[in-house]
């Protein structure tokens, strides 16, 4: 890699939900190297200092362009939500560990997800669909609001199970109502999880107990995201590792949470 | 156009290097035109015996800066060696070795192994240390500062650079006790204490409780400070401090600085040290100045 920080034209950003958003640039560099559960480190205010860091995002989707997916939660995603088809964006890209493809005998790939972290899974749906897998999205949030990009996953021929707190659409209940739809097989299922911290215990548990494998896409504020600053680590069974530079992705029973 | 400076016996092409603890152990970026064109790198401080760091979190974003408490977390001289050291060299940018030891002996012990090393440019000690037998850092007593260095040099063939902590009533007196130990150079400033407090639960928003104040910031409060010590001591300065753009870094180089090192900058803009190196050359070609020595210390009163 020789270069990493590139600006890059909006093609869309747009308002999918009451919480989601998409934002769409020109990157076909990008797009073709980027993997899976990889993800960018963009700066919102790129003429100023407020907010200071930049802020990653996973890549949801990589074809012709790239996309990412994000709610607005701070003061970053909000600046992130004013730009306009045809701007510019400042990023930093393709970053971090991508998921592990599943291993041979793997029959049934199981994607689980809450709120915005669905991003990562779409483009890995991308990937494994059309392939000999099973695939199967467990989505959890808190009403239907959260319950967007469905159709884009059922176009991969993703087998989707919703569930939400308030019963507003699928089953009521956390994302582990659902657990129930997983063949408890160890060699022929594989979890890919990217979500809440409680909801990613909650999976790991669950993998823990039935001898489940899986890889995990972890969250962490980061100033650098290039492994300098080592200021997003996480506590792992093999001790502090960056989320950005060692992850995000993580094996499953690796992470402590 | 000459922007070449010398620290010691050495000569650096250019006066753009990074800070301590912003340019990581990430060889997977090593081969980035960000990382070739660079005056030296330093890369994050080594201790004597590996650290884990601190228990997160250990960051905590503020208005045009950030606070730390990453802990040096660091594979230990000896690790650094077998593994980091090759792929640094292999930059073919100069490196400056910074070294913490918790002890003088492990001072020592750091030192003696580097000794045995070739391609390494000169040594900073970051003396945000425990003084022991004090409740202050060597970088907050000049008694201990002056010793240590003292030590330091005596044990070595590499330029000695002394990084101070802003933290200290008057850090000009510091940087002369560095001075009168034989230090090559200093390097000021390392970060400011500070901390943020999460009201709802009234607790710390930093794992290790204190952190360490970096970025734009702290780059006022910096600069006084270069100029203080430029203003006392003779031997050259690293200034460092909020540095993100060539009028910065400029800034820093008038007021007496003869390297600047860009730190928090880099995790914003990965390219800020060689637009700062690119920003100098413009300021050099638009205003006719063909030597950097006219711009270092031209502060005028």
């Amino acid at each position: 890699m020789e270069k990493i920080q590139n600006t890059y034209k909006i093609l869309a950003n747009e308002k999918l939900s009451p919480y989601y958003w998409r934002l769409v640039f020109d990157a076909p560099d990008l797009a073709r190297e980027v993997q899976p559960g990889q993800f960018v480190h963009i700066r919102t205010d790129e003429q100023g200092l407020q907010p200071f860091f930049r802020r990653p995002f996973s890549v949801y989707r990589a074809q012709q362009y790239v996309e990412i997916f994000y709610d607005v939660v701070g003061q970053g995603t909000r600046l992130l939500s004013l730009k306009k088809k045809g701007d510019t964006l400042d990023v930093l890209g393709p970053l971090g560990v991508p998921f592990k493809m599943p291993p041979e005998a793997t029959k049934q790939v199981i994607m689980i997800a809450g709120g915005i972290g669905i991003a990562p899974m779409l483009i890995l749906s991308d990937v494994l669909k059309n392939k000999k897998y099973e695939l199967v999205l467990l989505f959890g949030g808190r009403d239907r609001g959260y319950v967007y990009p469905m159709q884009e996953f059922k176009d991969n021929g993703v087998k989707v199970h919703i569930a939400t707190d308030d019963g507003s659409a699928g089953v009521k209940g956390r994302v582990s109502v659902l657990f129930d739809t997983i063949e408890k097989n160890p060699s022929r299922t594989f979890i890919y999880t990217c979500g809440p911290n409680p909801m990613m215990k909650a999976v790991q548990a669950f993998a823990g107990e039935h001898h489940l494998s899986g890889q995990a896409a972890c969250e962490e504020i980061m100033a650098c995201a290039l492994g300098a600053c080592l200021g997003c680590s996480i506590e792992t069974k093999s001790g502090f590792k960056t989320v950005c530079y060692d992850g995000p992705v993580f094996g499953l029973d690796e992470i402590i949470i | 156009m000459n922007l070449s400076v010398k620290i010691g016996h050495v000569t650096f092409k250019n006066p753009v290097t990074v800070a301590s603890g912003t340019f990581g152990h990430a060889e997977r970026y090593y081969n980035l035109e960000e990382v070739k064109r660079l005056g030296a790198i330093v890369p994050k401080t080594v201790t004597f015996h590996p650290q884990v760091g601190n228990a997160p979190v250990r960051i905590f974003e503020t208005p045009s800066g950030m606070i730390n408490a990453i802990g040096i977390e660091n594979p230990g001289i000896d690790g650094f060696i077998a593994q980091k050291l090759p792929a640094l060299k292999k930059t073919g940018v100069p490196l400056i070795i910074s070294i913490l030891g918790h002890s003088e002996e492990q001072f020592t012990g750091i030192i003696e192994r580097l000794n045995a090393q070739d391609g390494i440019a000169a040594v900073e000690l970051n003396l945000s240390c425990p003084n022991l037998n004090h409740k202050v850092l060597v970088a907050q007593d000049p008694v201990a500062t002056t010793r240590l260095v003292k030590k330091m040099k005596s044990l070595t063939k590499f330029p000695i650079i002394a990084k101070l902590s802003p933290n200290v009533t008057d850090i000009a007196e510091i940087a002369q006790a560095a001075e009168d130990g034989g230090a090559d150079a200093v390097s000021l400033v390392n970060t400011f204490s500070a901390m943020a407090i999460d009201i709802k639960t009234r607790k710390s928003r930093i794992g290790n409780f204190t952190g360490g104040l970096s970025g734009p910031a702290i780059r006022p409060i910096a600069l006084y400070m270069v100029q203080k010590v430029a203003a006392e001591v003779k031997i050259p300065i690293i200034g460092m401090g909020g540095i993100m753009t060539a009028g910065d870094a400029l800034e820093f180089l008038i007021a007496g600085a003869s390297m600047i090192a860009v730190g928090t900058g880099n995790f914003i803009n990965p390219r800020a040290p060689i637009d700062v190196l690119e920003g100098i050359e413009s300021f050099m070609n638009e205003h006719k100045i063909s030597d950097i020595r006219e711009i270092i210390k031209s502060l005028k009163k």
